[in-house]
């Protein structure tokens, strides 16, 4: 049965995705980013990373759509975050996701810090994966400390303040950062678009390239197995699989020639 | 029905995308295992998010009144700690250190914890004094999240 629709799906799909190969090799791309032998102990512990990046996705497509209705303004902030809580459809649910998922993606992105740390996954040849972690983890730390500022009331407005007031007592520079934070000397319509900049689009801007460079470092590396040294056998593999692909290369070589 | 060899990965035996599924026991392929339990964590995440925004509104106090004297600001939950520890830090000398210094010098550690790990092996068991330094660090966390928890419960007003 299986077959049989395996066979019928080959013919309709298949020239379609010779069509397309052909033209931008995407199927063999696909296939090398699928086809990847994994540990298997760790599997459930992976998926904290997927979880933090499917969180990460939830927020820019939430983000984007509560950005139809909201209107970074003193005066409108407010009213307009009133507005999608009582008459935009699905207003509650979208903002709901956005601000639930927020708290969610702060809990699940510290275990997976501490899964990469308890396994020792941050050793060579990843130590530049783990500071590029750190770096999101910053990031999306002040993205959660921007974001409530943004709905411009009572708590999100105090809240902001006193982060400024904390930023003022950095040593030296600390009136700059206030100044550069509150735009101006007291808070006012300035301060609501620095906030809105960074949290839309100054962060999401950093943020996105550094998940690529993350994820692409992943896959350089491969899957840790750590806890079960499973790491070294993962590369003993590749390296005879990739020996392996070289003699039929080579084999491939010789036949085009005789 | 593929055959399934088990044991350890043989000599000379190599793991292609053709053979990844014959090994149960010690690789999956990334398609179809991992990526299955990848979506049934994140199914269930969206499942938590959608039934959260519904049951719990996402919150919106009254707006903002700039002219307030009497406004007791709060931290989300995930600064409390940090709002805690700086009560350990009374004072204009000291605020410097507990809000920005001491923060400041535990995320370059963190940037460093690869090259300061010198510790051989992956496990934590042998890796005795990364541990012992990790827990430390959770323990803090924790027990000052609690305090301001317990802070804010105690004073709903206004810290004293």
């Amino acid at each position: 049965m299986i077959s049989r629709i395996k066979g019928w799906t080959l013919g309709v799909v298949q020239p379609i995705a010779d069509w397309t190969e052909e033209r931008t090799g995407v199927v063999t791309m696909l296939e090398h980013f699928l086809y990847e032998p994994v540990p298997k102990r760790g599997k459930w512990l992976y998926t904290l990373g997927s979880a933090t990046l499917f969180l990460i996705n939830l927020q820019f497509l939430t983000g984007i759509l509560l950005l139809f209705y909201y209107v970074p303004t003193t005066d409108n902030a407010w009213d307009s975050i009133y507005y999608i809580m009582t008459d935009v459809y699905f207003g509650p649910l979208i903002r709901g996701i956005h601000f639930w998922s927020a708290n969610i993606l702060m809990i699940v992105i510290g275990m997976h810090m501490l899964r990469t740390f308890f396994s020792g996954a941050y050793k060579a040849p990843r130590e530049i994966n783990w500071v590029i972690g750190v770096v999101l983890i910053m990031l999306v730390t002040i993205l959660a400390f921007t974001g409530y500022a943004l709905r411009w009331d009572q708590e999100g407005f105090w809240a902001w303040e006193v982060g400024i007031k904390i930023g003022s007592y950095t040593p030296f520079v600390g009136a700059y950062v206030a100044t550069f934070l509150l735009g101006g000397d007291t808070a006012g319509p300035a301060t609501l678009a620095r906030v809105f900049v960074i949290h839309v689009w100054l962060l999401p801007a950093a943020l996105a390239p550094l998940i690529g460079i993350h994820l692409y470092l992943l896959r350089k590396h491969g899957e840790f197995g750590s806890e079960f040294e499973y790491s070294k056998r993962l590369a003993e593999l590749r390296e005879r699989q990739q020996i392996e692909e070289y003699a039929l290369y080579e084999e491939g070589d010789e036949d085009s020639r005789g | 029905m593929v055959e399934v060899r088990r044991g350890p990965v043989e000599k000379g035996e190599v793991i292609t995308e053709e053979n990844v599924y014959d090994r149960p026991d010690e690789t999956i392929g990334f398609f179809p295992s991992q990526i299955v339990a990848d979506l049934a964590v994140s199914a269930a995440l969206l499942a938590i998010v959608v039934a959260l925004s519904y049951l719990v509104p996402a919150p919106l106090t009254e707006p903002v009144d700039i002219s307030t004297t009497t406004y007791v600001p709060r931290p989300e939950w995930f600064f409390m700690f940090y709002d805690q520890m700086l009560m350990f830090f009374p004072g204009y000398a000291l605020i410097p250190f507990g809000g920005i210094v001491i923060p400041t010098l535990v995320f370059i550690l963190f940037f460093a914890v690869p090259w300061l790990d010198t510790e051989p092996g992956h496990s934590p068991v042998k890796r005795p004094f990364m541990t012992i330094v990790a827990f430390l660090i959770i323990l803090t966390v924790v027990f000052n999240l609690l305090l301001g928890i317990i802070r804010i419960l105690n004073f709903p007003g206004g810290s004293p």
